[in-house]
């Protein structure tokens, strides 16, 4: 390990003042010049609600919104954020108040273990805030740089489904959501004759819907 | 964004004033019972509530002795997790979100050599630097561990050797990261490299120097770690079959790939107590480790579980990184925290073994199942881990779902120059599994029947007992075949469709909960203990070991309190993070968590229940017998308007003692035979699953999509479907990518090209089929209001499934996973040139004519539907063992009426020369090894 041509790492870089709009807040804190930005949310300015998965732009856990664009923190140095508006997972509630993106993640098992989870919440925010009407195509480019290993992605999608129906007004809450769940792209007939496992992979959860509308009541969400 | 959406509880209502400002709210559930300002009740969920005791619940399975404690509130019901929120808000904090003050940081200083013996350490440039805190080296932590109490082969750092690359050798703790790193990399280390070993077929050969002496016997001076053998049945039985499967499979290691890096922060706190946080499985294990290793009592170390970022089996060892973690910041007198690379962590694996299987399958005239043999060799890596269990769980987990005629299997475990192996969702049973799912789908083209039809006339029934002994209670198996053919038209498509689409079944069978505890006799300690605390506030406090990695144990803890109760989730508070505060529990692995906890909590929460109704007995003067629990109620059955709030039974039950406290044990049954092994595999209840996958195979590139999933679990009973679907469909996706695309790649040197997320492939959110969860309840006698297990075995029938479903697609059969478009397309040339075409779209694709056969099994697996509806609902108690199928008698010992019928857990003398692969382990003699360590 030890060579002649060894690099010495330290003294580290000079630090340098770096500020930002972190989560509707101005921060100012100092920084090596030379800092991955994953670090100074996580180390300087407490949003430890960044993940790191990789740290090399395999995992999509570290993702932040920059001047509304989903960005890979880890793979962007600190100075290039400089005087930008960042929004991490943190900054996604109003106050007290889940952002729809997060409550129907709880509410539809788009979390489980939940280390992926503000990565995905990031992205998808950031793809309702200019779609509110996506195809399951679309979530999937949109989150595509994003792994999960718990929910094979399937929830995700129905929860990024549900929150975009609160986004376009069609539900009032995640629960009105959940129940009533509208299908912006209907690929098959609703109807409970339907075959099994041919619109699309919720269809079961969808069938069951059906049949409650019939019959007056929620097999899932009481 | 409007309001009207939840809330985080306990915050605002959702309202807005007119100057904008959100309201202060309330909960989302009053004050409870009849004094608050809601004093109306919610009527009793009917349709929660079993019909035996009054609800509107269907039952085929028949009653429950759980039944009894159903109030409606939770069970069944998709609730999302209880730690949800904490998770969408960033708060949940995993194992580098431990930031204490004053902390330091630690890095690991990790072997470049494969194999190499450690001549000197010197460690003095780096504490020479400044800003470096602590330096520890193998000589700080001598003693041995391992999370086997029967082969302990760890130390936290190299004592002699390093047996891998990236093995530990030193550590380092300093101020911050950069200098930690920089004193990392002056630690000069002398090696003398030994020869290595990386193909597993070497570690059956003596060798100089093993890369372990395993204690005081040893395999001639070869590799072995482990070396099993299991005979049962008759083996004549397997003589002139009518149709026979042979097929050597080649399995490549996997990786958990979770998503989160390991982390630990260690801090020996003012009273000199060590507090360690880590992300653990099994915080249990890392705790007696740590006592081992830091000569510390039990006592003295409190193990802080933090929110896991995905275990799967990768984090239920205890890693020598905790160690060092400690040992650092012992010497520094400060807080120090450890965070994995990404390539650490596939230094540190456990993932799945890599293998050689080898199987022969046998059926006779009768379309019965005659025989199995397996061999599996798996490699080891430098570790034992839980490696002993795995070369058991190989074979024995092969031994169900289905009637066996006899069962024979070898196998063999080595040590190799590699990562250790550990376990991984569906711990040693995949990769047979696998193999001899598509062992029967050959068998089944030879019979001329349908795979699903030969596999539907011979399951074991429900309540039975399987050729190695295990004890069979509830057995979803038939249903979830029904289920998946039917919801995947099967009798439209099996071999019915074009060149390059294809459909394919697969099965799985996996333990919930293994019947011995690792370090104790379950006939003296219970595998799981719960605690409940209820003070004056009425909430409900469960302290429980059970560690939530992801799948929900938290919440499946929770919901089980809440129902007995009758309570709202949101009070039951789930305390699981410490050792301090936790009764000992054995942690996430084997599926044991929600089959054991729960049922530990269901018992507590009776208990307090039982006090409960004996208050409101004193005051009401009707019988507990007689009572309702019912949303923060307690009232006469007859007359709701009769009764008093759970605050004030509470309060009453707290006059003479203050705060109510229960305990509730869960212990497993006396089960299984008197074999060696014949714990291995032993589990309270199994679980069974039944998937079809269909997949479009592009014959010019290799290429595979699948696309659809049918995926039935028998689990029992869902206790929060949700979770359940989300536990199938994550399985699912696992096993895909083991079957399609992951693989860790060792390259001719041995080295791990792959060691990071960029070419170890895990599949993306495109690669993902639509995946139909279907959920099986088959009502378990001794599970938790039914429940079972739903973690690992979803994942072992996605592999056949797959492969199967590229059988009938293309009409080639590939041993070799993971299936790439590599190998697919050079086993597409290789047909293409067997058959004389030059055009792969002009590939033949295999059809099926039902022989005679077929009607004949259709009649048997009706016949035997109507057996095993009898025996589930328990209108049928005779005895069923496997063997009955061939015509035996149940009440007999097999031994006696068969002659041939043997059970064996060593070979004869005779049998030796016709053994498989790994049954060669069995040709060297054990000898005492008086040198070396222990
Ligand atoms: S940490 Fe940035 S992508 Fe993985
Ligand atoms: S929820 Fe665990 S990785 Fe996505």
């Amino acid at each position: 390990m030890v060579g002649d041509e060894y690099v010495s790492m330290i003294p580290a870089a000079t630090s340098e003042v770096w500020s930002a709009e972190v989560n509707g807040q101005v921060r100012e804190v100092l920084a090596p010049s030379n800092a991955i930005l994953l670090d100074v949310l996580r180390d300087k300015t407490g949003c430890l609600g960044v993940k790191r998965g990789c740290d090399m732009g395999t995992c999509g856990c570290c993702t932040v919104m920059i001047d509304g664009q989903p960005r890979l923190s880890c793979l962007t140095m600190a100075q290039d954020a400089n005087g930008s508006s960042i929004t991490t997972v943190e900054g996604l509630a109003d106050g007290a108040h889940l952002a729809p993106i997060q409550q129907c993640f709880a509410e539809h098992g788009g979390s489980q273990c939940g280390f992926c989870t503000p990565g995905f919440l990031v992205a998808s925010q950031a793809l309702l805030n200019t779609n509110s009407n996506p195809s399951d195509a679309e979530i999937a480019c949109a989150i595509e740089g994003n792994l999960c290993r718990c929910t094979g992605y399937q929830q995700i999608i129905e929860s990024i489904q549900a929150a975009a129906a609160i986004h376009r007004g069609e539900a009032e809450s995640a629960q009105a959501a959940s129940d009533a769940h509208p299908d912006p792209h209907p690929s098959g007939p609703e109807e409970p004759t339907m075959p099994p496992g041919h619109a699309r992979g919720n269809h079961v959860w969808r069938l069951q819907t059906a049949a409650w509308k019939r019959f007056g009541r929620s097999p899932k969400r009481r | 964004m409007s309001g009207g959406y939840k809330q985080q509880p306990g915050s605002g209502s959702g309202e807005v004033r007119k100057d904008g400002k959100r309201v202060a709210g309330k909960q989302s559930f009053g004050p409870p019972g009849s004094g608050g300002s809601r004093p109306e009740m919610k009527p009793r969920d009917l349709d929660f509530i079993p019909e035996m005791v009054g609800g509107n619940e269907k039952q085929p399975a028949g009653a429950h002795i759980h039944d009894r404690a159903r109030t409606g509130t939770t069970v069944g019901k998709a609730i999302p997790l209880v730690d949800a929120n904490a998770k969408v808000t960033g708060q949940a904090w995993y194992g580098d979100d431990v930031r204490l003050p004053n902390e330091i940081i630690g890095r690991i200083v990790r072997s470049p050599h494969h194999y190499a013996k450690v001549v000197s350490i010197d460690t003095s440039k780096a504490e020479a630097l400044p800003g470096v805190i602590a330096v520890a080296t193998g000589e700080d932590a001598p003693n041995k561990f391992g999370v086997l109490p029967v082969t302990k082969d760890e130390h936290a750092m190299a004592v002699e050797k390093v047996r891998h690359v990236g093995d530990l050798v030193a550590c380092v703790a300093a101020v911050d990261e950069a200098t930690a790193r920089e004193a990392a990399s002056l630690i000069e280390v002398e090696y003398e490299v030994l020869d290595s070993i990386h193909d597993m077929k070497k570690g059956l050969e003596d060798v100089d120097e093993p890369i372990h002496w395993r204690g005081k016997y040893h395999v001639g001076t070869t590799n072995v770690q482990k070396r099993v053998f299991q005979e049962f049945g008759d083996r004549s039985m397997v003589e002139n079959p009518n149709a026979m499967y042979h097929g050597k499979w080649k399995y490549m290691g996997v990786n958990h790939g979770f998503t989160e890096p390991h982390a630990v922060v260690a801090h020996w706190d003012s009273n000199g107590r060590l507090q360690l946080y880590t992300p653990q499985q099994v915080p249990h294990y890392a705790h007696r480790a740590l006592a081992t290793v830091l000569d510390v009592p039990m006592h003295q170390i409190n193990v802080i579980r933090t929110f896991v970022g995905g275990g799967f089996g990768g984090k239920s060892d205890p890693f020598p990184h905790e160690m060092c973690a400690a040992i650092l910041s012992r010497k520094a007198g400060k807080p120090v925290r450890i965070t994995f690379d990404r390539e650490e962590v596939f230094w540190v694996n456990r993932g799945r073994h890599p293998s050689h299987i080898e199987v022969q399958m046998y059926a006779d005239e009768e379309a019965r199942i005659s025989g199995f043999d397996i061999d599996a060799l798996i490699d080891g890596g430098g570790f034992a881990s839980f490696g002993h269990v795995t070369s058991y769980y190989n074979g024995v987990l092969a031994t169900a779902p289905y009637e066996l005629g006899s069962f024979h299997y070898t196998g063999a475990r080595v040590w190799t120059n590699k990562p250790a192996s550990g376990a991984m969702r569906g711990h040693g049973a995949v990769n047979t599994r696998c193999a001899v799912e598509v062992g029967l789908d050959d068998m089944s083209e030879q019979l001329g029947v349908d795979p699903i039809d030969l596999r539907l006339a011979n399951l074991l029934p429900p309540h039975s007992r399987t050729i190695s002994g295990f004890r069979i209670t509830s057995n979803g198996m038939r249903q979830a075949l029904q289920e998946v053919r039917k919801g995947s038209d099967w009798d439209n498509k099996f071999r019915k469709l074009p060149l390059g689409k294809g459909i394919g079944i697969g099965c799985g069978f996996f333990i919930s909960g293994s019947g011995l505890p690792i370090h104790w006799d379950p006939n003296k300690f219970p595998h799981a203990t719960v605690h409940i605390q209820i003070d004056m506030d009425g909430g409900v406090t469960v302290h429980t070991g059970a560690a939530d990695i992801g799948q929900g144990s938290t919440t499946a803890v929770a919901q089980v309190v809440a129902e007995v109760l009758a309570l709202p989730i949101e009070m039951i508070h789930v305390r699981s993070h410490e050792s301090d505060t936790s009764p000992v529990d054995l942690g996430s692995y084997s599926s044991r968590v929600t089959f054991m906890n729960a049922n530990a909590a269901i018992r507590a929460a009776l208990e307090i229940k039982e006090k409960l109704l004996n208050a409101a007995w004193d005051t009401l003067g009707y019988h507990p017998d007689t009572l309702v629990l019912n949303d923060r109620r307690i009232y006469y059955k007859h007359d709701p308007a009769i009764g008093m709030s759970y605050l004030e039974a509470l309060h009453k039950a707290q006059e003479d003692k203050g705060a109510l406290i229960s305990s509730g044990a869960y212990r497993s049954p006396p089960m299984g035979g008197v074999h060696k092994g014949a714990a291995a595999g032993l589990a309270p209840a199994y679980s069974f699953s039944a998937y079809v996958a269909e997949v479009e195979v592009d014959v010019e590139t290799g290429m595979i999509k699948c696309t659809d999933v049918w995926a039935a679990h028998d689990c029992g009973k869902a206790l929060n479907p949700l979770a359940v679907e989300g536990q199938i469909i994550g399985s699912c996706h696992m096993g895909l990518g083991q079957v399609l695309t992951e693989q860790m790649v060792y390259g001719r040197t041995g080295h791990l090209q792959n060691a990071n997320l960029l070419d170890y492939k895990i599949p993306s959110v495109h690669e993902m089929p639509n995946v139909t969860p279907i959920i099986i309840e088959s009502c378990d006698p001794e599970g938790p209001f039914g429940a079972k297990e739903a973690g690992e075995g979803p994942l072992l029938p996605i592999l056949p499934a797959v492969v199967n479903a590229v059988y009938d697609a293309i009409g080639i059969r590939i041993n070799d996973l993971p299936l790439t478009p590599d190998k697919v397309w050079a086993a597409i040339a290789k047909r293409m040139k067997v058959e004389g075409i030059d055009d792969p779209s002009e590939l033949p694709v295999p059809r099926l004519d039902f022989s005679e056969l077929q009607e004949k099994l259709a009649k048997r697996a009706a016949e035997h539907e109507i057996r095993d509806k009898k025996r589930q609902r328990s209108e049928d108690t005779n005895a069923y063992v496997n063997g009955v199928l061939f015509g035996f008698n149940p009440d007999i010992p097999l031994e006696d009426q068969v002659e041939g019928w043997k059970s064996a857990d060593k070979p004869q003398p005779e049998q030796l020369a016709e053994l498989g692969l790994a049954g060669k382990a069995w040709l060297k003699q054990e000898q005492r090894h008086m040198g070396g360590e222990n």
